[in-house]
């Protein structure tokens, strides 16, 4: 089955829904016949039908195009940035580093692989950070990726080709600069160039190349930069004489059929280099496959997003089928009963709908496909613009724009599917009529004691099933969902057997109540769940569908309370009165078709306003999380050299002076980590210690404002702090270590390790020479900043005791680029990298915004149903109702009632449907804000998103008023004499 | 002789244009005298319907007048027709033309409701008509709860309620059996006795035709002399 595939899998279920409906269709033809009769006379409502049938399959494709565009974004860059490189042989420095060594380890590399037919070339080279000052132009750019390769070593990475179109074999006397970098220095060819690493080299600017499979390594072609030198020029400009860092091997084939055997040749290499390797400190690295590996899963993920969101319009798509259905049944009521009577059997009369589904379901389905590539290409272009700031070229997203056969085949089989299947379930209930009701018109009695004994049973099922769920799950859970969906079951499985007893407005009535109180509590959540569970997008599906639910059945089983309180509440008087009592009680008797309705805006309103909400709550975060990151610093930096006394420099600076009120340092490295009880000790992380001999403002101690999730004893944040200065024994770690973050990290997969205070762990350095087992007495708020914090003491017996790591603070008023500009400008020559914090959280959250805006655009899609919903309502309530407006304007209501009460009638469907989706929504983004693992997704503050609120109201009642304009018209300005005569 | 509360002038009535013309009112002259319960009768396709639908203000007329006491009602604007009908008709169809989603007591009320008339004052007076027809137990059922005869009483109390000075009634025992049809007819006949409303009958029935104070017999869109 797994190599069938889903799309191979969907096909073989397509092809045996085909031949079943074959044989159906050769052993009943007259329902065929009937079927197609009724496909072929009304063009405008197999028009109409297929509209809003196609809405599913729109959705599917849309999601899975969005899916395949991201994937294909990635790949694109994955194969850029790898080129032909498919294995790396590295190592980690225990500064955090690449770790240098000897260019003999890449001679006997050579020597030990030389038979193996995979390998087609094999490259020493280095891989570091530098800076670049170019003389001609005076522009300097720091942070940019140094590398040192030798042309005739390299060939089998494909040739650099230079501005004019010329092949390249690599840099000898000069620098080949990327296009990134020559655009930021604004360097031509020819132009002196001094290169910064751990010392200076001057040469000059020997090609700009282009961002082909050799020129964008690493960078893929965007920022930052690279910078190619000769490996010799290399060597000497990170004083590493003799060694090299990086050794790139090449298979056999094409990119693709490389990274194809990117896992077997890694295996190769572990065994036949195990000795080299372990000896050195180096791994096997297969860059271009767990790239290509991680855009195949951010376009798959992507694609789930969009999907599980799509699932509310999927729902309402089904929903609308179902009434669409539903309707034709009504409006054929009495030409089915004479059938029945004349001799056509129960069967045939669904195989009459289930021919003529079928066929609806054909058409819409592709029709669905090609809207849903619209929509994809329109998602797709719109993600390009929200995202254009973001690095990436201009157009590189719509150019991505990928349609697979695959998603084709999937959006198409899917949506057939669903539409049929809802069919069948419609033209069931269809052909359950009574013959002589149906020909005389007369309404369905209530459902039988019988029907309420099969729910019951039903209801038990779902009880019992709902019970095992929520017994297997909900114990410190990570998945919210489980557990919820398991309490839901049992309470809809309990409805549903009472039901059976007792009366059903009361029964239900307390059903739903109990499924909103359930699933929108947040607190009893963590009350049962333990503080790791965490909300995502399955919670926020399973949450919406219940609630809503709930919210639904206490409405329509209180449906006549409600519509009778708002008569007294408007209190109406003169010819407002009777227009309450038409346009609220149609709605209110014709609780199927409400239902419906209601169901389509509030699942698709929730949708919008849930979007929004989260969208509104970040960005309303971000002054705490700001806070709660940064300590109170502005800038993190780090340096390629150190600069310990970067106070007293800057201090001594005319430009710095005024720009800066504070600056401390940090030594930082990398270790490897001992968490008791993580599945894959241990995990490398960094390590800080901030010195305690620095005076004044300087001092880390004395002035950083990092807050604790979570301190020893409750310890306040300063002190907790202090302990870390003063005892050697004592640490504090980011919050990628607390629970709530580590659960949202995947720890239970061997993700990050979690632990809470009072931990011991064992922090040793790299080479495995030292190690210290220290205290955890803090887990920090902030995780921009990730790693352990150590004493400085510890960290100097660990090695750690470089000060490269920075804290800034900005003066009031002084703009923080500008100080970053100015500072970068200072210590270029030390390569200082400036991180402002600030800015960084702006952008993630601009970008997430920009995501959840797109979000909001898809899950409108939705919207379309719900007008297409309210259109075929009324469009159908005029033909249904015409007798009934015939005689309301016999008796005297005037063109101007009937349109009031037919406004009135949809207006209050609309609004309820929007009032129970858009609260529900916030009361859902309320519960993400409150919950535990709320601050380490970075949602500290609910913030309702009001104004988006009202837009989605006036656009979707907007929206509706428009889809019914006509039919009301229509039925106001229907002529009495004829509408009294007319009989269905 | 009483006075005329409807008359009709010359009153035309032609359904199509050109060839496929048809006349189905040819230039009626009638007068209905307050009080009295007038039955039409005549074939199918006579225009008998169309003569109710003309003269009580529900359709357009080609030419000529229709005076509802002494205004010309197919001068008016839609909206002054529609308060006319509220105030001053009630009408009563073959097919009960019952408001589905409404209860027996909230059919009746509506007309009042119409008319600007306060809530409790349209139940109360919808519940005292109902009670004296008989469906004093049936107030809160809904019409498909109801039978034949049962629903065109209702329809009755709804024509009724407001007590308007004409009803008109289109086939009001069309649907209905021997027995309903007499309960119907004597129903009509108590009312206008009671209330001394003009009812104006559209039958084919012979029997209704008995019980009322005139008959006139149509025949191709014309009265027969």
């Amino acid at each position: 089955m797994a190599a069938l595939g889903i799309g191979g899998l969907l096909l073989l279920i397509l092809f045996v829904v085909f031949v079943v409906t074959l044989v159906l269709a050769i052993r009943h033809r007259l329902a065929v016949r009937i079927a197609m009769r009724n496909v072929r006379r009304g063009k405008v409502r197999t028009a109409l039908l297929v509209a809003g049938l196609l809405i599913g399959t729109t959705i599917i494709s849309g999601s899975l195009i969005v899916g395949d565009t991201v994937g294909s974004l990635i790949t694109h860059y994955s194969y850029l940035g790898a080129g032909y490189v498919d294995e790396s042989i590295t190592g980690t420095a225990p500064s955090g580093g690449p770790l240098y060594f000897s260019y003999s380890v890449y001679n006997e590399t050579v020597n030990r692989t030389a038979g193996y037919d995979r390998i087609s070339g094999l490259a020493p080279m280095i891989v570091d950070l530098g800076s670049v000052y170019d003389r001609t132009t005076g522009v300097p750019e720091t942070n940019l990726n140094l590398i040192g390769v030798n042309g005739n070593q390299s060939t089998q990475l494909g040739p650099f080709v230079a501005q004019n179109g010329s092949s390249l074999e690599g840099p000898t006397t000069g620098a080949f600069l990327d296009q990134q970098t020559a655009s930021a220095i604004n360097a031509s060819v020819g132009d002196t160039l001094v290169v910064y690493g751990h010392q200076a080299l001057t040469l000059t600017v020997q090609a700009i190349v282009e961002p082909n499979v050799r020129g964008a390594f690493i960078t893929a072609g965007l920022a930052p930069g690279d910078v190619w030198v000769s490996l010799a020029a290399a060597q000497y400009l990170e004083n590493e004489s003799g060694d090299i860092n990086y050794i790139a091997i090449t298979n056999v084939g094409s990119q693709a059929q490389g990274a194809a055997s990117s896992g077997a040749v890694g295996s190769y290499l572990n065994s036949t280099l195990a000795g080299l390797l372990s000896s050195q400190g180096l791994v096997v690295g297969t860059p271009l496959e767990t790239s290509l590996t991680q855009a195949s899963n951010s376009g798959s993920d992507l694609a789930t997003i969009f999907l599980v969101l799509g699932l509310f319009s999927i729902i309402a798509g089904a929903l609308l089928i179902v009434g669409i259905f539903v309707m034709l049944a009504e409006e054929r009521k009495g030409e089915m009963g004479m059938l029945r009577a004349i001799g056509l059997n129960r069967r045939d009369l669904v195989y009459t709908y289930y021919f003529e589904g079928v066929v609806y379901a054909a058409g819409s389905a592709l029709a669905g496909i090609f809207v849903g590539v619209a929509a994809g290409y329109f998602l797709v272009y719109l993600a390009g613009f929200i995202l254009r700031n973001d690095g990436l070229p201009a157009n590189a997203i719509v150019q991505s724009f990928t349609v697979t056969g695959q998603s084709l085949i999937v959006a198409y089989v899917a949506g057939f599917l669903l539409t049929v299947a809802t069919v069948v379930v419609a033209s069931r209930r269809a052909s359950r009529l009574n013959i002589v009701r149906a020909i005389r018109d007369i309404p369905e009695p209530p459902p039988a004691l019988r029907v309420y004994t099969w729910l019951a049973v039903l209801g038990g099922v779902f009880a019992a099933i709902g019970a095992l769920v929520y017994a297997a799950t909900y114990h410190g859970t990570s998945n919210g969902s489980e557990p919820i969906l398991g309490g839901a079951l049992v309470i809809l499985g309990a409805g549903l057997v009472a039901a059976r007893f007792l009366k059903n407005r009361p029964v239900f009535t307390a059903s739903g109540l109990a499924l909103v109180v359930w699933t929108g509590t947040e607190r009893l959540h963590t009350l049962l769940f333990g503080s790791s569970h965490t909300g995502g997008i399955f919670v926020l599906f399973t949450e919406g569908i219940f609630l809503v639910g709930g919210a639904l059945m206490i409405v329509l089983f209180n449906a006549d309370l409600l519509a009778r309180g708002l008569r007294g509440l408007l209190g109406a008087r003169g010819t407002a009165s009777p227009v309450l009592r038409v346009g609220l009680d149609y709605p209110t008797r014709q609780p199927t078709r409400t239902a419906v309705s209601l169901t389509i805006f509030s699942l698709v309103v929730f949708t919008m306003v849930a979007t929004a909400g989260y969208g509104s709550t970040l960005q309303g975060s971000l002054a705490s999380e700001v806070a709660s990151q940064s300590g109170g610093y502005t800038f993190f930096g780090y340096s390629q050299n150190p600069i310990p006394e970067i106070w007293n420099d800057i201090h001594s600076n005319a430009t710095l002076a005024p720009e800066f009120t504070n600056a401390g340092t940090v030594a930082t490295g990398t270790a490897e980590v001992y968490v008791p009880g993580y599945a894959k000790n241990p995990y490398q992380d960094s390590v800080y210690a901030p010195p305690t001999n620095q005076s004044g403002p300087s001092s880390f101690y004395d002035t950083e404002a990092f807050p604790f999730l979570s301190t020893i004893n409750g310890t306040g944040a300063a002190a907790t702090f202090q302990l870390v200065a003063s005892d050697p024994n004592d640490a504090v770690v980011d919050a990628n270590y607390d629970a709530s973050t580590g659960s949202l990290a995947g720890s239970s997969a061997g993700g990050h390790p979690i632990l809470t205070v009072g931990t011991t762990i064992r922090v040793t350095s790299l080479s495995g020479s030292a190690s210290a087992n220290v205290t955890v007495v803090g887990i920090l708020k902030q995780s921009i900043i990730p790693g352990v914090w150590l004493n400085s003491a510890t960290a100097t017996a660990l090695g750690y005791s470089v000060q490269n790591g920075y804290f800034l603070t900005v003066a009031p008023g002084i703009s923080a680029t500008t100080a970053a500009q100015d500072l970068k400008r200072a210590f270029f020559a030390d390569g200082l990298v400036v991180v402002d914090i600030e800015a960084v959280l702006a952008s993630s959250i601009g970008t997430t915004q920009g995501f959840i805006g797109l979000l909001e655009i898809f899950v409108g899609l939705g919207l379309a149903v719900g007008i297409a919903a309210m259109g075929i309502l009324a469009l159908r309530a005029v033909v249904e109702r015409r007798r009934d407006i015939g005689m309301l304007r016999a008796t005297g209501f005037t063109q101007g009632m009937v349109l009031r009460s037919f406004l009135l009638e949809y207006s209050y469907v609309t609004l309820v449907g929007i009032a129970i989706g858009a609260s529900l929504a916030l009361l859902v983004v309320y519960n993400s804000s409150i919950s535990p693992v709320a601050s380490s997704a970075g949602i500290t503050n609910f913030v309702a998103p009001w104004l988006t609120v009202v837009e989605i109201v006036v656009v979707a009642y907007g929206l509706v008023l428009i889809a019914i304009a006509g039919p009301s018209l229509r039925a106001a300005r229907l002529a009495p004499a004829e509408a009294v005569r007319v009989t269905e | 002789m009483s006075e005329s509360v409807v008359e009709g002038r010359d009153v035309w009535k032609t359904y199509g244009t050109g060839e496929t013309a048809v006349n189905a009112l040819r230039g009626l002259n009638l007068q209905i005298r307050r009080g009295e319960i007038l039955a039409v009768m005549g074939p199918s396709g006579c225009g008998k319907t169309t003569f109710l639908n003309c003269f009580s203000g529900l359709d357009d007329i080609s030419k000529g007048q229709v005076l509802v006491e002494g205004t010309d009602i197919h001068a008016m604007p839609d909206d002054r027709k529609s308060e006319y009908r509220a105030r001053r008709t009630g009408f009563v169809f073959q097919s009960y033309n019952l408001l589905p989603i409404l209860t027996a007591e909230e059919n009746v009320e509506m007309p009042l409701l119409i008319a600007g008339r306060g809530a409790k004052e349209a139940r109360s007076a919808a519940r005292e008509i109902l009670t004296r027809m008989g469906l004093g137990e049936r107030l809160k059922h809904r019409p498909s709860e109801l039978s034949g005869g049962q629903q065109q009483r209702v329809s009755l109390a709804r024509a009724l309620v407001a007590r308007p000075a004409i009803v008109w009634a289109d086939e009001p025992t069309g649907n209905l059996d021997a027995e309903g049809s007499h309960e119907v007819t004597e129903l009509l006949r108590s009312l206008n006795q009671q209330f001394q409303q003009t009812m104006v009958v559209v039958t084919h029935d012979a029997g209704v035709a008995a019980a009322c104070d005139r008959t006139l017999r149509m025949r191709d869109g014309q009265f027969e002399t």
